[in-house]
């Protein structure tokens, strides 16, 4: 296959898998909605009470001081880190696509 | 199943059974039976490494943990460190940890070699154990049968012998359901009990680590090691330490047991019967049985469900593919993107009244009414899973999916904590009762729990 030919089929194949992730995005999300509709339903004729957010009512809310992690600990844990990354540049920092939201801005 | 956690602890502890032979034994069966079960998705490479350095400590009479010796599998949404916790999901499959959970830290502190990363349902989303991406589990204890799920491969690797103690999550029941269709021993504790640090999240607000085991006194030997407050966590209960290994045998004498008519509405009749003997034998070994009132106990699934997808939403939200992993929506299955999409559609500000808030309220509901019903009794008993297992690969729609969870997930709703132990079988399939209890009732539970075991 040529460069070219080689370029357009991986573009072909792009964007079917795009339609497809689409429609299925689309039925996925259809079902979705009509079982939290069913949902909504079962629970129509209950009392109206106070919201429970977490079932425990106590919360530590500040954490006791302590000694920062060892220099070593963070040095183990940032190597890591790296080498899980999807990319990285020359320094070893994490290096993203920009995302498709902020394109053509 | 070979010999009881205890006698394989103490076997240990007197030399007669190495910790290394017995990793040894334990990657010999994982090897053997794996290809066909489906219960590990990945193997600690230093397990043999980690048990000899125990029999050194041991040779040279240095004190050692409570679990000096035993293989652990750990379901594959905690974090240890060197091993992928993936979720059994291609969004996580190259995800390797780069730190230790707190339980993690825990149990390594106490001795147990962990032998491997268990398959579950794709991060956590399933009640069958169907849905992993690495393929579905066996069960062990009825071959052509789902396990249960999530903690699909925990469940099933107790079953088959393949280690001695596993690590599980329970969100709607996701430790107990598996327990119960696998014939193994399940625990979920009270919300908070166990620190949830490093643990990969479906639902923050209802998730639990929890023990699986071949028996009683090992659920209870690994609760009682990785429950605790951890003062690094918002949500961790500042209760003590408990010792929950000693007390299992004081006996059910005088104990008060409730029962719901509502149990046998929701179960089918198969289920009931075998559940109807365990609760006649709890009986015959001096429990007092009264009747308890839940009469809201169906309305708690959609609540848990709409509470579930909107925490799940939020949760995955982080699995973009910018730091680790990929784009969960580009990789994930079916029930995955269902529940996220779920949790989109509730999280709208236009929509929030009518789903999450209604659901938040019954959570208050479920609270009050378990509240109630156990100011009368010590325990609530009744089944676990409302129908038997179904053959592996049947095509189900999300409703009869859910259904799985229509007697686990009040538990969770109502923030207290349950077990499971088997209680017989219908038709040659693993039936599992579910003993539920107070907030931090943990004791009392397994007690119940392995007076049963113990009548057998």
């Amino acid at each position: 296959m040529s460069n070219f030919g080689h370029q357009t089929f991986h573009r072909a194949v792009e964007i079917s898998s795009g339609v497809w992730m689409a429609e299925r995005e689309k039925e996925v999300g259809r079902s979705a909605e009509e079982i939290v509709e069913s949902f909504a339903r079962a629970a129509e004729e209950l009392p109206k009470l106070k919201e429970t957010y977490y079932s425990q009512e106590t919360y530590n809310v500040s954490r006791p001081d302590g000694e920062p992690s060892r220099e070593e600990e963070r040095t183990e844990f940032r190597k890591r880190f790296i080498s899980i990354m999807p990319g990285a540049d020359e320094q070893g920092n994490l290096r993203v696509e920009v995302a498709k939201w902020v394109e053509g801005r | 199943m070979g010999r009881g956690t205890l006698e394989k602890l103490k076997a240990i502890l007197q030399g007669e059974l190495s910790a290394t032979e017995n990793v040894q034994q334990a990657l010999n069966r994982i090897k053997e039976l794996d290809k066909k079960i489906k219960a590990f998705i990945e193997l600690n490479p230093n397990a043999l490494a980690e048990a000899e350095a125990i029999d050194r400590k041991l040779k040279r009479g240095e004190r050692v943990g409570k679990l000096a010796g035993l293989t652990i599998g750990i379901k594959s949404n905690i974090n240890v460190k060197g091993l992928r916790a993936t979720c059994a999901s291609r969004t996580l499959e190259n995800y390797v940890s780069p730190y230790d959970a707190e339980v993690i830290r825990r149990v390594r502190e106490a001795g147990g070699i962990i032998v491997g990363m268990n398959n579950m349902d794709e991060f956590a989303c399933g009640s069958s154990g169907e849905t992993s991406a690495f393929g579905p589990t066996e069960n062990p204890a009825v071959l052509g049968r789902i396990p249960g799920g999530s903690s699909s491969g925990s469940a099933a690797a107790i079953a088959a012998g393949m280690c001695d103690l596993c690590l599980g999550t329970d969100t709607g029941g996701a430790i107990r359901n598996p327990a119960s269709h696998c014939g193994v021993v399940g625990i979920r504790p009270t919300q908070g009990l166990v620190p949830a640090h490093g643990l990969i999240e479906l639902a923050v607000s209802f998730d639990q680590i929890g023990p699986l085991a071949p028996d009683v006194y090992g659920a209870a030997l690994m609760l009682e090691t990785i429950a605790g407050h951890n003062p690094n966590e918002c949500t961790s209960l500042d209760s003590p330490s408990a010792n929950y290994s000693d007390k299992l045998g004081i006996g059910i004498e005088n104990i008060r047991v409730g029962t719901s008519p509502k149990f046998s509405e929701l179960a089918d009749s198969a289920v009931m019967e075998v559940i109807d003997g365990a609760v006649e034998k709890l009986h015959d070994l001096g429990a007092e049985v009264v009747e308890v009132e839940l009469p809201n106990l169906e309305k708690s699934l959609s609540a848990y469900y709409v509470i579930m997808s909107a925490e799940f939403f939020s949760a995955t939200r982080k699995f973009d593919g910018r730091k680790y992993g990929r784009r969960i929506e580009e990789v994930c299955g079916d029930e995955v993107l269902r529940r996220i999409k779920c949790g989109d559609y509730i999280s709208r500000k236009d929509q929030h009244d009518r789903y999450y808030k209604r659901a938040l309220q019954v959570r208050t509901l479920m609270r009050r009414e378990f509240g109630e019903a156990l100011n009368k009794v010590d325990v609530i008993v009744g089944p676990t899973v409302p129908k038997l297992p179904h053959k592996l690969g049947t095509k189900l729609s999300p409703a009869e999916m859910y259904a799985y969870d229509y007697l686990t997930s009040p538990i969770s709703l109502a923030g207290i904590c349950a077990g499971v132990i088997k209680a017989g079988e219908a038709s040659g399939i693993p039936v599992g009762l579910q003993v539920q209890g107070k907030v931090l009732g943990e004791g009392t539970v397994l007690r119940v729990m392995r007076a049963l075991e113990a009548a057998k």
